[in-house]
């Protein structure tokens, strides 16, 4: 903490890194945008790709929320149910949140 | 008959680009505490402060990032980075496939320059728009989070510590609700419940059984897999609705004629 912070040298490994990763995680992104752009517009394919982003999204957070604990399911559980009523991502985030950090608060994890 | 289509929102019209950002608002106190976190653990990893921001702005991917820069040593390991940098984000590849009707009938560069910023966060926010789906809207949330991503790694990089510990505020915790509040909106009727039920269990068996992210590919490949299995020929007619409109006029993988017509004056075009 006592030398000021390295703010502009860029070893060639690190930039060859950084490009290295770019380049595998645009390649993913574009990729697969172009792969469903092969796919067929009708039937089982075209059915599939609709579920696709719903069940990505459950993938991302339920196991998120599963190993937050008791209390990462409950606020889960809250933020569903408000968004479910009220449709507004800023309140249904809100319960959540509090929920989780007053729970944590008082109980702990 | 053709199409009945209206000319275009543009590719990357201001105005949807002012929108997309506002919508990622409710993420700016998480991503740019966790940004700060990612800056302070660079600089003891021995990055400089130009180097993370490269790699924000070119890799724009947070928990791969957190990984990569975890593993950065003096000598850095380039191979073992980039593999893993791959593979937490394979799940883009679903992703950018399901952005399909986004970018349907744009041409190869609005793909090209949209697919960039796409970060889970404005990937979610935007696929649950009903009418303003578009490759701006994607944009403009993706500069937004890029802008609050890089000004908070920036922030942990010169403080070097003293960052508030995001559980405290359950800032981590926004995440998990974010995901969680926008999946209400991709509800397309009852043919998502069983794919959904395939995600949910498959995603919790990854969790306790496989390493990392791979729990997102195993939750998604369940819900695919369902949802081929389940798929019927007399689906289709839900899912020329279903899908939601891009601008409210092109159904997905709509038929040119009466059924697009129908969708169209639905939605009061």
């Amino acid at each position: 903490m006592t030398q000021f912070p390295d703010l502009t040298s860029f070893s060639l490994e690190a930039v060859l890194t950084i490009l290295g990763m770019a380049a595998v995680t645009y390649g993913m992104r574009l990729g697969g945008l172009l792969m469903a752009d092969r796919l067929p517009q009708h039937g089982r394919w075209a059915h599939v790709l609709e579920r696709l982003p719903g069940a990505v999204l459950i993938s991302v957070w339920v196991p998120s929320a599963l190993s937050a604990g008791a209390i990462g399911i409950a606020g889960a559980a809250a933020t569903v149910i408000t968004m479910a009523l009220a449709r507004n991502l800023f309140a249904a985030m809100a319960v959540g949140m509090v929920l989780v950090g007053v729970g944590r608060y008082f109980i702990g994890n | 008959m053709s199409r009945p289509g209206p000319a275009q929102v543009g590719h990357f019209d201001p105005d949807t680009i002012r929108r997309g950002a506002l919508a990622c608002l409710p993420l700016l106190p998480s991503t740019i505490i966790f940004g700060a976190v990612l800056g302070v653990l660079a600089a003891q990893r021995g990055l400089s402060l130009g180097e993370l921001l490269f790699m924000s702005l070119t890799v724009f991917a947070g928990s791969a990032q957190f990984v990569s820069v975890d593993l950065w040593r003096e000598t850095v390991p380039s191979a073992t980075i980039i593999i893993a940098t791959a593979v937490i984000n394979m799940r883009y590849i679903l992703i950018g496939a399901s952005l399909r009707p986004v970018f349907r009938g744009r041409p190869l560069w609005v793909k090209i320059t949209g697919m960039h910023m796409v970060a889970d966060e404005n990937w979610a926010v935007t696929m649950t728009q009903k009418d303003l789906a578009n490759p701006g809207f994607l944009l403009g949330g993706g500069i937004f989070l890029g802008v609050v991503w890089a000004t908070g790694n920036t922030v942990g990089y010169l403080l070097g510590g003293g960052i508030p510990d995001p559980e405290v505020y359950a800032l981590d915790f926004a995440f998990t609700a974010v995901f969680a509040a926008l999946t209400i909106g991709m509800w397309k009727g009852m043919v998502d419940l069983s794919p959904w039920i395939a995600a949910a269990i498959g995603s919790v068996i990854g969790h306790y059984t496989l390493p990392g992210t791979w729990s997102i590919l195993a939750g998604a490949g369940a819900g695919v897999l369902v949802a081929a299995l389940t798929w019927r020929e007399d689906m289709d007619d839900d899912s020329l609705e279903a899908e939601f409109a891009v601008e409210g006029r092109d159904a997905y993988g709509a038929q040119e004629g009466a059924a697009v017509t129908e969708t169209a004056m639905e939605t009061g075009k």
